[in-house]
């Protein structure tokens, strides 16, 4: 991947890890709200969910796309989530790589530091999102059609 | 320091403006560095310039030794100006984008800083961070930036912290609400008065008021009737 992306590739990545991620949050039945917004800066996808009783207030799950790996764009994006009053972040990256560099950064964080990010922040890539179940489920389906075995 | 720059420039071209905008910033930049590791070694405290602790550089940090007993206080300088990653148009505007504040507050706090101070290019400006800021911590998100972070310029003389209204007029000289409020008292007794005011008001008060009402709610030329 080169160093410098042009604003309408990266848009065009970015609408691509966006994708399955709100497909993913409508299926569970959660409120997907795109481009969420208190005034910090877009949280790309956010899913807001009620986690068991109507006493207890809605969690937001916030996820963010990240087509380049630098300290500022991680920065920025933890900045993003934390002041629109996230409660969790998912930084979605285009490959294992960046997963990497972005957990290395993360973790590298000195010990003293008011914000320990390891249990905010989850990393991961679009295809680590789709559950085992749901492959396992699409090689029956492959499997009952050639009529190979699993 | 500005103007003997733009003295020695000699009429630039569109071209090179940028050019010319970039090294400005970076001269500038080195300049509060230099200025703010001066004040901190003035005060007897440790001083580290240019320091990148894995979040991104930090100009300055100050580690100051309040006690044997208890850790050292880290404060930590980070210059906002153009160059600060995107464009240059917030600066121009002496504004600066929220994006750019957000960046380096967080920088400075996975930095592991005690407080992170935003040096901004002026007073204004630094006024302007540090109201963006206080706007930001507003939402009532888990990190208060507004304890941790503040905009600041180094040719300020006055105190950075934004003091609430409250605290900023005292007492007894709110002379605007005073004035309104005498402003609507007046209104109150001139006026026809609502409601039950209306029917408890005696005949000959009534009869007085409609006559100066005539009277004097006409222009001054007009004639009675």
């Amino acid at each position: 991947m080169s160093l410098y992306q042009a604003p309408e590739e990266k848009a065009q990545l970015i609408d691509m890890l966006k994708a399955p991620i709100i497909q993913m949050g409508k299926d569970q039945g959660y409120e997907v709200v795109e481009n969420y917004d208190l005034g910090a800066g877009p949280v790309h996808v956010a899913w807001i969910f009620k986690p068991g009783s109507e006493s207890l207030p809605d969690m937001r799950l916030g996820f963010i796309c990240l087509t380049e790996f630098s300290n500022r764009s991680v920065n920025e994006a933890i900045a993003r989530a934390m002041l629109n009053l996230m409660d969790k972040i998912v930084f979605v990256v285009p490959t294992e790589e960046m997963t990497r560099s972005i957990k290395n950064a993360i973790e590298s964080m000195p010990d003293r530091s008011i914000l320990q990010l390891r249990k905010y922040v989850t990393v991961l890539t679009p295809s680590t999102l789709v559950s085992k179940s749901e492959i396992l489920r699409s090689a029956e389906r492959r499997s009952a059609q050639t009529g190979e075995a699993v | 320091m500005k103007k003997d720059m733009a003295a020695q420039e000699q009429e630039p071209t569109k071209s090179n403006q940028v050019d010319n905008a970039s090294i400005f910033d970076s001269n500038h930049t080195t300049v509060q560095t230099d200025m703010l590791a001066d004040i901190g070694l003035q005060k007897g405290f440790e001083v580290e310039e240019m320091r990148d602790y894995g979040a991104g550089p930090i100009d300055v940090v100050w580690n100051i030794d309040i006690h044997p007993a208890l850790p050292k206080v880290k404060c930590g300088f980070v210059s906002l100006d153009a160059t600060e990653g995107g464009g240059s148009q917030d600066t121009e505007d002496n504004q600066i984008s929220l994006r750019k504040i957000e960046e380096a507050a967080v920088r400075g706090i996975r930095s592991g800083l005690d407080k992170v101070f935003l040096v901004a290019e002026n007073e204004e400006m630094a006024k302007s961070v540090s109201g963006k800021i206080e706007w930001l911590a507003s939402h009532g998100s888990l990190l208060r930036l507004d304890s941790v972070s503040l905009g600041l310029s180094l040719d300020q003389n006055d105190p950075s912290i934004i003091a609430s209204s409250q605290t900023r007029v005292p007492q007894g000289s709110k002379i605007r609400k005073r004035a309104m409020r005498e402003r609507e008292s007046k209104f109150d007794k001139y006026n026809r008065p609502k409601g039950k005011r209306r029917t408890a008001e005696p005949k000959k008060r009534r009869q007085e008021r409609e006559e100066k009402l005539q009277r004097f709610s006409r222009p001054r030329n007009q004639k009675l009737k």
